[in-house]
C-alpha cells in the first residue's frame, strides 16, 4: 500500500529526485492505467459510445444494402460495397481520431481539465498518450465490427495484404491523430467544437469519395487529393482490392504522412493548456 | 526555510506587465492569502508558483526548489496541490472513480475514503459527479487538490460562485486543512475570506504589492482609528457640524477619528444642543474592506 495515515509526518523534503520525465516500467504501467480511466470514461456514456462507435457501421449497412450490390464502374468490376467496407474503415479512424478527438481536447482544455492535467505529478505525455490511445482503440473496435459486418452480412473479402492494410490503418491513426489535435488548437470554444469539427468533416469525406467511387484523373479526384481523406480511403481500399495495383498505397501514404507533419507542427506551436475563454 | 519565497517576481505578456516587482514569503503551515481586484495578477503568481507559467524575471521558490526547473517538476508537484478557478472534472466518473484515479498519480496519498469524508461527500461518493450540485462539485475540486496530501496547497478563488452557506463549508474544510499543517496559498477578492482564514495578507493591484501583513494590521488598521457614520439631519449643512467631515455621499455623513470618545462627545453634545437627532449613528473600525478599497482605488 502506498496510501499514508493522515497524521503520519510527511517524507522528509531534504532530499529532491531530479529524476527526468521518463522513469521506466511504471510509467508504461501509467499509461495503461490512465488508458483503462479513458476508456471507463468513454464507456459510462452509453449514448455517446453507440453513436461514436456505431455510426461508421451503420452507414456501411445503409449504403451497402441500397446501393452495395451495384458495380463501382470506372473500369472496375466490383461491387461498391467492396469499396464502402475500407472507406468507413477509414471513416472510423477519421471520426475517433480526428473528430472526436478534437472535440473532447477542446473541452477538456475549455473546463480546465488540461490545465489539472498539466499539473499533476503524472507527466503530461503519459496523460496524453493514454488519451490517443484510448481514440485509437474505440478506431480499431469500429474496424473490427466493420469487417466482421462486410464479411458476414455481405460476403465481402477482407484485405489481400494485411501487412499493408494494418500499416496503412496504423499511419491513419496517427496522421488523423495529428490533426485532431491541430485542428483542437484552432478552435475557439466548446460550442464552436462540434460545429466546426462536423462541418469540416463531413463536407472533406463526402468530396474524398466515401460515399460515391470518384474517378481518378477527374476534377474532383484532382481537388480530393490535396487533403489527407481521399488518400487514406484510397490506401485502405488498395490493401483490399490487391489484383489492379500494388496493395501497397505508397503515395498516399507519403501525402498523409506530410499532413502528419504539418498536424504535429501546428499543434505544437498553437498548443496552450489552459482555457482560451474565445 | 519557508515554504514559498518570491523576490522581485515579474512576468510580461509583450507590453503588458502582469506582475512587477511581486516580492513576499510564506513560512510553512501558515495561511497565506493574495487579495486584489480582477486582472491584479494574483492568478498569474500562484501559476508561476505552480510551475505552470514561466516568469519573466525575478527569484521564485517553492517548497526549496525553482518550479520553472523541469527536473524537479514532477517531484515539486507530488507535493503539491491546486485548485483552479474553474471547476475541472469529468462528468461520468463517480465521485469515488474520480479520487482514485488521482491517487494513483501520486507516491504517498491521502486515503481516498478519508477525503470523501473531510469534503463531506460520504452520501455521494457513488455519485455521478454531473448529478452534484455546484457546490458539492466545488468541494470535490478541492478534493482533488488534498488526494495527493500536499505539503502545500494552492487556492484559486476557492468560494467564487458558492452561497454563503458553501463558502462556510470550505471555510471549516480548509480550517480542517491548516489544522494539520498544509501551507495554504489563496487567492481572493473576499474581504471577509481572509479575515476568516488568512495568517497574512498582501493586496496586489496593478500587477504590484500594495500593502502586506496580518488581516488585523494592514494598511494600519491597528491604529485604532474609527469611522463615525449618520444621516444628515434635515435643515443641516457640513459647515455646521463642529468636526471635520471626511465625506458626505447621498445625506450620508462619515468622519474618522483616532480619539472615538471625545469625538463622539462633541458630536453628541452639538445634537443635543440643537435639539438634532443623528439618524443610523455607527461607530465602526476601519473595515478592511475600507482599507482594500482605499488601496486599490488606482485599479480604474
Amino acid at each position: 500500500m502506498t496510501t499514508a495515515e493522515p497524521t503520519a509526518p510527511r517524507p522528509e523534503t531534504a532530499a529532491v529526485p531530479t529524476s527526468g520525465s521518463f522513469q521506466g516500467l511504471g510509467d508504461v504501467k501509467l499509461i495503461f492505467r490512465q488508458f483503462r480511466y479513458e476508456q471507463l470514461s468513454f464507456w459510462l456514456n452509453p449514448v455517446g459510445a453507440f453513436f461514436t462507435i456505431g455510426l461508421s457501421t451503420l452507414l456501411l449497412v445503409l449504403l451497402g444494402s441500397t446501393a452495395g450490390s451495384a458495380e463501382v464502374g470506372h473500369g472496375l468490376d466490383i461491387r461498391l460495397v467492396q469499396y464502402y467496407v475500407p472507406g468507413f474503415v477509414a471513416f472510423g479512424i477519421m471520426s475517433s481520431c480526428f473528430n472526436v478527438l478534437a472535440i473532447s481536447i477542446v473541452n477538456r482544455r475549455e473546463m480546465g481539465l488540461l490545465k489539472r492535467l498539466r499539473l499533476s505529478p503524472v507527466p503530461t505525455w503519459i496523460l496524453l498518450a493514454a488519451i490517443f490511445l484510448s481514440y485509437m482503440f474505440i478506431a480499431l473496435l469500429q474496424m473490427v465490427i466493420l469487417l466482421v459486418v462486410g464479411k458476414f452480412g455481405f460476403s465481402v473479402q477482407g484485405p489481400v495484404d494485411v501487412p499493408a492494410f494494418l500499416v496503412t490503418v496504423l499511419v491513419g491513426m496517427l496522421v488523423f491523430t495529428a490533426l485532431g489535435l491541430a485542428t483542437s488548437t484552432v478552435i475557439p470554444n466548446v460550442d464552436a467544437a462540434g460545429p466546426a469539427v462536423s462541418v469540416v468533416f463531413f463536407i472533406l469525406v463526402f468530396l474524398s469519395g466515401l460515399y460515391f467511387y470518384i474517378a481518378p484523373g477527374s476534377g474532383l479526384a484532382q481537388f480530393a487529393s490535396y487533403f489527407p481523406v481521399r488518400h487514406l480511403i484510397l490506401a485502405l481500399f488498395a490493401s483490399f482490392e490487391g489484383g489492379r495495383t500494388s496493395p501497397w498505397a505508397w503515395g498516399d501514404l507519403g501525402v498523409m504522412a506530410i499532413w502528419g507533419v504539418v498536424g504535429v507542427a501546428v499543434a505544437a506551436r498553437r498548443w496552450q493548456w489552459a482555457p482560451r475563454r474565445g | 526555510m519557508p515554504a514559498v519565497s518570491v523576490r522581485s517576481l515579474a512576468k510580461s505578456y509583450g507590453d503588458k506587465q502582469a506582475v512587477s516587482d511581486v516580492s513576499f514569503e510564506v513560512e510553512k503551515g501558515e495561511v497565506f492569502a493574495l487579495l486584489g481586484p480582477n486582472g491584479a495578477g494574483k492568478t498569474t503568481t500562484i501559476e508561476i508558483l505552480e510551475g505552470f507559467r514561466d516568469r519573466s524575471g525575478g527569484e521564485v521558490s517553492t517548497l526549496g526548489v525553482d518550479p520553472a526547473q523541469r527536473a524537479t517538476q514532477r517531484w515539486l508537484r507530488s507535493r503539491i496541490g491546486v485548485v483552479l478557478q474553474e471547476l475541472a472534472v469529468e462528468p461520468f466518473f463517480t465521485v469515488r472513480q474520480v479520487l482514485t484515479r488521482n491517487a494513483g498519480y501520486y507516491p504517498a496519498p491521502r486515503p481516498v475514503d478519508e477525503v470523501i469524508e473531510l469534503i463531506g461527500l460520504k452520501e455521494k461518493a457513488d455519485q455521478r459527479v454531473k448529478k452534484l450540485s455546484g457546490g458539492q462539485q466545488r468541494r470535490l475540486d478541492v478534493g482533488l487538490g488534498i488526494i495527493g496530501n500536499p505539503e502545500l496547497l494552492f487556492l484559486d478563488e476557492p468560494t467564487t460562485g458558492l452561497d454563503p452557506l458553501g463558502r462556510r463549508d470550505s471555510w471549516n474544510l480548509i480550517r480542517q486543512l491548516t489544522a494539520d499543517g498544509t501551507t495554504v496559498m489563496l487567492t481572493t477578492h473576499y474581504m471577509d475570506e481572509v479575515e476568516a482564514l488568512a495568517d497574512r495578507v498582501a493586496v496586489l493591484n496593478n500587477a504590484r504589492i500594495v500593502a502586506s501583513g496580518s488581516p488585523t494590521s494592514i494598511g494600519g488598521r491597528d491604529s485604532g482609528t474609527v469611522t463615525i457614520r449618520f444621516a444628515l439631519p434635515e435643515g443641516v449643512t457640513a459647515s455646521d457640524i463642529p468636526l471635520e467631515v471626511q465625506s458626505i455621499d447621498d445625506g450620508l455623513v462619515t468622519i474618522r477619528s483616532d480619539d472615538e470618545l471625545r469625538t463622539l462627545h462633541t458630536l453628541t453634545g452639538w445634537a443635543l444642543e440643537k435639539g438634532l437627532v443623528l439618524p443610523g449613528l455607527s461607530v465602526s473600525r476601519v473595515s478592511l474592506e475600507d482599507i482594500y478599497l482605499d488601496l486599490t482605488r488606482t485599479a480604474s
